[in-house]
């Protein structure tokens, strides 16, 4: 990873130190080719989301080049890949996905190198583009209330919070065995807290559910008060309901989506475009109203009052690929 | 009934061109290997892959080493315990819907109960409600916190717990209930229909009572049907996956199905192997269910549709067809009118279950009906339905009448071909056929175009294909069979002028439970389609995966729409054709 970034790190230094005038031209090269390739095919596990779509058809309506998107799940998204390459058969220009699949498909030679992006010097620390993968946007994790059922003073301000035995029973979570938010969720929470968080939270019997959008939705209903850990750009689908996102004092666990140029990519110069699109701040801006962190400088600011302070709030930490499995078996022993 | 049969014309003169000659000739085995080359792709070259990934250490294409860690992870505590949870609880909801699939389909097909014509249709609708939705409607009737049911049974009793808990195995059983007594409903009804009255009537004059002659003589001439029904339906029970992880999952239920889910997507590297190893397990359950079957029948007659005629005839029930009529009453408010009351309701307010004034609005279907991909995948949809469920038929018949009523050989080898797809868990099989279409050379262009999505759901659909049109053809007397043949027709005007006419009911009820099951079918779609090929099921996850379950419901309600179109046309050419015989 480290040599990728060092990589990554040299290829734009190295777009930057030439003249502004030369950069211009080659991107402009670049631009007269993506057109004529006519398309682009993005392989993305981000699935039916409007807020891509927006980003997506303003790119169509900029330079004509349409964008074809297959959506499915992360392993799925990844196993057709997989077999396609394999197969000789290279369809996709685009993958976009969690970091941790990311990495794991970077490591499987699933990728070619993106090659400088103009916009690359638009994104913002701690996020990193390497010479393969490029941030795309960020979930971030709070936790969700129902507003009927928990009193302003009642409502949990901190993390260790909802150990109180007042929540025993009552907490609605994501599964932390499986990988998705519950996993990185339990990551962040064991690095910052240590396991006795877990133990506690273990104790007071949380159910777990798979099926993010309806437990989102039996919270609303009253069934449970608290959910956790609940991804930020969900509550545009649940504006009008009694919930309400609380961001802890200690700050939000998240998670980093990327995209990658896949290996033989059949719209390299398309490709590149889109790369460069998808972090304008434009495009970066729609996905920040929408709840999800932007990747980019000065997009916070400019976000809605409603949810500026949920997304300005401090970043806690992310999964650590590598770590991954040996987390979710940890996590299976604590929650049996 | 009187069963008119319309005998072939002899066909003219012997075939005189070589190339004809040697077809007449040779033409049974080039049609049988022909066969047997069709259903091997569809079926056992996906299999095969399968049977490779679960015996290599990495998927097909990469490098990795043959072991046996898939098989052998199989005896862990958590497997076993969900093989066994698997087997138990499809065995509980197949008995119990079997029974009462029966008993609706005896009250509707041979009894004078009231409104029988409307009660077919009404009893047959669970079958085709997305899974999802009925799960997200009962999980709000039948919650122990604040679920409808609950709140009202409170309210009345003044009691503290709750009547029903939805989260539990009950509940995973009635879910799975739902789905299996309409199939096993439409798979036993015409065949109820089809039968010789004057069989029960033998059994009435010689002094068995109403019970003792359905007993006796209208169940035992069904075995083969009710047998068929109730092992597909076990089988499906046991590949079942919405029902578990809606209701089971949560609390600490697992089967084999949400078993290999959490080892393809649960883990940071998803584990294929085990993945495939537990569907062959469960397959190898499955064949020992079969051979039991074939077993049990085997040898014995089960002819009711001769060549005599013979007019229908129904018990009278007396006061005792309110009773009936209030069964299949129950059953249809139970399992239709209370989720898809739900689900019509939700479709008009701005939330799915939240039912205020203010939030009654008409955006939800605007959206549907706006939506260009939605209308993409109802055209794709529709196009791979139709010419699916047509093409499944034609393949089930044929296999079906190879394998009942010849005696050729290789039969049982296109038996268990045309069955193998039935036996593999869905989701297994869906990776089948990506890694089995991927790979194939680039010249046949199959991966990545409508016809991996066609071949699939034919493969997927020919097992019920066979299974309906084998039980129909085994209540057919072999001599209107033979006479046909006698009077000089062919082997193909046989099929088509006897069989499939005789059979048609049974082929018209596997053309709606094969296109349905297209509509719906998930697992091989998500893994089949590309940006231009998307089908419903796959524009329905979509929805439902970014939180628009009122969408969802829309669609839902579409697809009872259609069901209850196609019900009625079905329906009423059966009635026009019992009127015309």
């Amino acid at each position: 990873m480290l040599r990728r970034t060092v990589l990554g790190g040299l290829a734009a230094g190295a777009a930057l130190a030439r003249p502004a005038a030369a950069q211009d031209a080659d991107w402009g090269k670049v631009v007269e080719a993506g057109k004529k390739e006519g398309k682009v095919v993005v392989y993305t596990a981000s699935i039916g989301s409007p807020f891509h779509k927006t980003v997506f058809k303003a790119f169509e309506a900029k330079y004509g080049i349409k964008v074809e998107l297959l959506e499915a799940r992360a392993s799925e998204v990844r196993e057709r890949v997989r077999v396609e390459q394999s197969a000789g058969r290279f369809l996709g220009d685009i993958h976009h996905n969690g970091s941790t699949t990311t990495w794991l498909m970077t490591k499987d030679g699933n990728f070619q190198p993106h090659g400088a992006v103009p916009n690359f010097k638009n994104i913002e620390a701690p996020y990193e583009a390497t010479d393969i993968s490029i941030p795309a946007e960020v979930i971030s994790y709070c936790l969700m209330i129902n507003k009927n059922m928990v009193k302003p003073a009642d409502e949990p301000k901190a993390w260790k919070d909802i150990l109180d035995p007042k929540w025993a029973g009552k907490i609605l979570s994501d599964d932390y065995r499986a990988l998705g938010g519950g996993a990185v969720f339990f990551m962040v929470m064991y690095d910052t807290f240590g396991r006795e968080f877990h133990d506690k939270l273990a104790a007071q019997k949380p159910m777990f559910s798979r099926d993010l959008q309806n437990s989102e939705r039996r919270v609303a209903r009253g069934e449970f008060p608290l959910y956790i850990p609940f991804s930020l750009q969900d509550y545009n689908n649940l504006k009008g309901l009694p919930v309400k996102p609380i961001v802890p004092v200690e700050g939000r666990p998240y998670v980093r989506f990327d995209l990658s140029t896949l290996k033989n990519a059949p719209h390299p110069n398309a490709a590149r475009m889109f790369l460069n699109h998808y972090l304008e701040p434009e495009s970066q801006l729609v996905f920040a109203n929408a709840g999800y962190n932007p990747v980019v400088k000065g997009v916070v600011e400019k976000t809605s009052a409603e949810i500026r302070p949920l997304l300005a709030t401090k970043a806690m930490g992310t999964t650590t690929p590598p770590r991954q499995d040996a987390m979710l078996a940890l996590a299976k022993e604590i929650y049996k | 009934m009187s069963v008119a049969v319309t005998v072939p014309a002899p066909s003219a003169h012997p075939p005189t061109h070589p190339i004809a000659r040697a077809f007449a000739r040779h033409g049974r085995a080039a049609g049988l290997t022909l066969l047997v080359l069709l259903l091997g792709f569809l079926s056992l070259y996906p299999m095969a892959m399968l049977f490779y990934g679960s015996l290599h250490s990495t998927p097909p294409g990469m490098a990795g080493t043959f072991n046996l860690d898939g098989y052998a992870a199989l005896a862990s505590n958590e497997n076993l315990a969900a093989l066994v949870n698997t087997v138990a609880l499809s065995l509980v909801k197949t008995v119990l819907s079997l029974a009462l699939a029966i008993l609706m389909a005896w009250i509707v097909a041979r009894t004078d109960t009231p409104g029988r014509g409307v009660l077919e249709v009404l009893i047959t609708l669970p079958f085709f409600i997305p899974p999802i939705l009925t799960a997200t409607a009962w999980a709000m009737l039948g919650n122990p916190q604040v679920g409808t049911i609950n709140l009202a049974w409170k309210a009345l009793t003044g009691l503290e717990t709750p009547l029903v808990d939805v989260y539990s195995y009950g509940g995973v059983v009635w879910h799975m209930m739902q789905y299996s007594t309409p199939f096993i409903f439409l798979f036993v009804v015409d065949a109820f229909r089809a039968m010789d009255p004057s069989l029960e009537e033998a059994s009435r004059m010689s002094g068995a009572s109403h019970w003792q002659t359905f007993w006796r003589v209208t169940f035992a001439l069904m075995l083969p049907v009710t047998t068929s029904a109730f092992i597909l339906s076990f089988i499906r029970g046991m590949e079942s996956f919405e029902s578990a992880v809606f209701f089971g999952t949560p609390v600490g239920i697992n089967v084999v199905t949400t078993q290999i889910y959490n080892s393809i997507t649960q883990k940071a590297q998803p584990d294929y192997q085990s993945a495939t190893a537990l569907g062959f397990a469960a397959m190898a359950l499955m064949f020992v269910l079969l051979v039991v079957q074939s077993r049990l029948l085997g040898g014995r007659s089960f002819t009711t549709v001769t060549g005599k005629g013979y007019s229908p005839s129904v018990t009278r029930l007396g006061g005792l067809r309110w009773a009936a009529f209030a069964v299949c009453v129950a059953f249809f408010a139970l399992t239709v009118v209370l989720p898809v009351g739900q689900l019509l309701l939700s479709s008009f307010f701005q939330f799915f279950g939240f039912y205020q004034l203010d939030m009654l609005t008409l955006q939800h279907y605007r959206d549907v009906w706006e939506n260009d991909e939605f209308w993409r995948a109802f055209g794709n949809t529709m196009l791979l339905g139709v010419l699916g469920a047509t093409v499944t038929m034609a393949l089930g018949g044929i296999v079906a009448y190879v394998t009942t009523r010849t005696s050729w050989r290789g039969r049982r080898l296109i038996d268990i071909l045309a069955w193998l797809p039935w036996m593999m868990p869905g989701m297994v099989l869906g990776i089948g056929f990506l890694w089995g279409f991927a790979t194939l050379p680039h010249s046949i262009p199959i991966y990545g175009t409508l016809w991996a999505l066609l071949l699939a759901y034919v493969a997927l659909g020919t097992p019920v294909a066979v299974r309906v049109t084998s039980g129909a053809y085994a209540q057919i007397a072999k001599d209107i069979e033979e006479c046909s043949r006698v009077h000089g027709a062919g082997w193909w005007q046989t099929l088509g002028r006897i069989l499939v006419a005789l059979a048609w009911p049974a082929f018209a009820v596997g053309w709606v439970l094969i296109f349905f099951g297209i509509m719906r079918e998930l697992s091989a779609s998500i893994l089949l389609y590309v940006p231009d090929t998307e089908v419903m099921s796959v524009v329905m996850l979509k929805m439902w995966v970014s939180g628009k379950p009122e969408e969802v419901s829309v669609l839902g309600l579409i697809m009872l729409v259609l069901v209850l179109v196609f019900r009625w046309v079905q329906l009423s050419f059966i009635k026009k054709r019992i009127s015309t015989l």
